[in-house]
């Protein structure tokens, strides 16, 4: 999985919304370009590291994102809008995939986090490594604002309206991640308070 | 002091998400609240932990992939299917297992009447959408067909012809009816052998398509979209908007994104003229930068390489055109009616009849005396496949 530490400032103002709303390919591309690495991050942390899957998802995102950003009013920020649209299709996505083992299906959805057992997965990977498994095992309601914040460097007030909840709910989901995180980790409090 | 503790406020507390007041007012309670205070190191410890949360870049095929699913989109003036605006906690219980039996059948009616091609798994465990694959499986238009480093797979091309999926490997079926079968090669390698007439069978790249005009090929695609073409018999058309290169048995062309096609050149040239070729292609630089490479190509080609020669003339421009030209010359003089000037002033018609002169050279090699024949197919299809244009 390549990875990348700084992530590109966008650049994606009114001027660029309007030419995507007019049907411009070269705005389209730069939305693309500006948002691409934050959507497939989202897509590849809620789907266990699945890159096939944050790949399918996330083409479906810029795709729904393309076909109605006629609709976009401007009523909320553009990013809200956005990151509505990423959620809502992540969390569908989960949903049929859930949809799917419940029917009894023989072979189940591989996740490639879920390969190797919990301690010997955690003994090898590097720090960086661990909080991204740690991550993939937090609950949805939980890593959601987790990834919008730390992946995304979205607010509080960004988060709640991405997930459609209060501003609270967000700050209390964010302290419940928060704890989840350090209490799968503890052991690699010395690595992170050294690597400071 | 203890009566309200702030331990639900602490991560906003760490974000700098509450005002001033309360800000300090939490902070004096963390100075005498032992509770809080050990509850304030674990949230800490939390942010610190998810400070290291890296951002995934996404691969560079995801650009490729949304344009052909809209474009798909488009063609059939159907949006994506997608369960986004479904929300059963608004509707009523009655109302939402109606529309579950419904979006159901619909969702297994799709399913069932799309479009599909027969695979067979080869080795490993390759997988098919998100699902492993048992011995047989089904690739339906719009899924994609995934193999591991272990994994193999064959895919019947409809009734046309077969296709072979390397390992670590990621294809897509993006149409299958009677006048056109195309597959999306993301990254990986596949073999293909094609038995049908020319133009039936396509396969897009992040960097061009591949258009088969009756062959056998392997295509080739890396992690930064970039592709290698190799044909093993017949013809392959491999084109980017309006750069083409038509590509025989026995040569190979590489194409990357946002270039297109190279110039293609027989396997057996040598290794001197290759690397110049791959310079002069798709290395950044001036035509005066370049003129190091052109002389080694020159110096080193042989008559058969009037294959890229003469590919060239088109690409290259001034004295450096007039250079290939009395190389391709010395190999073989421009038949009758063609001129010094009109090679060099790109004339379509006097370049194909010289084209159809040194193809005799290109071809004895690779078809024998098939070679006439194919050079018919691929003349007669050479319109058509430029009317796919486009679909890139």
């Amino acid at each position: 999985m390549e990875q990348r530490a700084v992530m590109a400032e966008p650049i994606v103002d009114d001027r660029v919304i309007k030419a995507c709303q007019a049907g411009d390919r070269e705005a389209f591309r730069l939305l693309f370009e500006s948002y691409k690495d934050r959507v497939f991050s989202i897509a590849v942390y809620s789907f266990g590291g699945d890159e096939a899957a944050a790949s399918d998802v996330s083409q479906q995102i810029f795709l729904k994102l393309m076909t109605s950003i006629t609709q976009f009013r401007g009523d909320s920020a553009f990013t809200t809008w956005l990151y509505r649209l990423v959620v809502n299709a992540c969390t569908d996505e989960q949903r049929k995939r859930r949809r799917f083992l419940n029917f009894g299906k023989s072979i189940p959805v591989t996740v490639v986090g879920e390969r190797r057992p919990q301690e010997k997965r955690f003994a090898k990977l590097e720090l960086a490594d661990s909080v991204q498994a740690a991550i993939q095992e937090l609950k949805p309601k939980l890593r959601m604002p987790i990834l919008l914040r730390y992946v995304d460097d979205l607010s509080y007030e960004e988060i709640a309206g991405a997930l459609g909840c209060s501003r609270g709910t967000v700050a209390s989901r964010l302290n419940r991640g928060h704890q989840a995180l350090a209490r799968k980790l503890g052991h690699l409090r010395n690595e992170v308070v050294l690597g400071e | 002091m203890f009566s309200e503790h702030v331990s639900k406020k602490l991560s906003a507390y760490c974000h700098g998400e509450v005002d001033s007041a309360e800000s300090r007012q939490i902070a004096e309670h963390l100075i005498a609240c032992n509770w809080c205070r050990t509850q304030y190191e674990e949230i800490r410890l939390g942010v610190k932990l998810a400070q290291r949360l890296p951002q995934v870049s996404a691969p560079d095929s995801l650009w490729f992939e949304v344009q052909a699913g809209l474009a798909k989109a488009n063609d059939s003036s159907v949006r994506p299917f997608s369960f986004g605006g479904w929300r059963p906690q608004l509707a009523g219980v009655m109302a939402g297992l109606v529309l579950v039996i419904a979006v159901g059948a619909f969702w297994f009616y799709l399913r069932e009447t799309r479009p599909f091609w027969e695979v067979a798994r080869l080795n490993g465990a390759p997988r098919i959408g998100s699902s492993l694959m048992n011995e047989k499986g089904r690739l339906a238009v719009g899924q994609w067909l995934e193999t591991d480093s272990g994994s193999r797979a064959q895919i019947d091309v409809g009734t046309i012809g077969q296709v072979e999926i390397d390992p670590n490997t990621r294809v897509r079926l993006v149409e299958t009816k009677a006048t056109e079968h195309r597959l999306e090669l993301a990254r990986g390698k596949m073999s293909a052998r094609i038995w049908a007439p020319p133009r039936l069978f396509f396969v897009d790249t992040p960097a061009g398509v591949a258009a088969d005009l009756g062959c056998a090929y392997t295509l080739e695609v890396d992690d930064e979209g970039a592709g290698l073409l190799h044909v093993t018999s017949g013809w392959v058309a491999l084109q980017l908007k309006d750069r083409e290169s038509m590509v025989p048995a026995g040569a190979s062309c590489a194409t990357r994104p946002g270039v297109g096609p190279g110039t293609p050149y027989f396997d057996d040239a040598t290794e001197v003229f290759r690397r110049a070729l791959a310079r002069l292609d798709f290395q950044p630089g001036t035509q005066e930068t370049k003129i190091p490479d052109l002389d080694l190509l020159l110096m080193d080609a042989r008559p058969r390489d009037t294959l890229t020669l003469w590919n060239l003339l088109g690409r290259v421009e001034g004295n450096d055109r007039v250079r290939v030209y009395e190389r391709i010359a010395g190999f073989s003089p421009p038949p009758e009616g063609v001129t010094r000037e009109g090679v060099l002033q790109l004339n379509e018609q006097m370049l194909q009849l010289w084209k159809d002169k040194l193809e005799t050279t290109w071809s004895q090699q690779s078809f024998g005396r098939f070679g006439k024949a194919w050079i018919k197919i691929w003349t007669g299809a050479l319109g058509r496949v430029k009317s796919e244009d486009g679909k890139k």
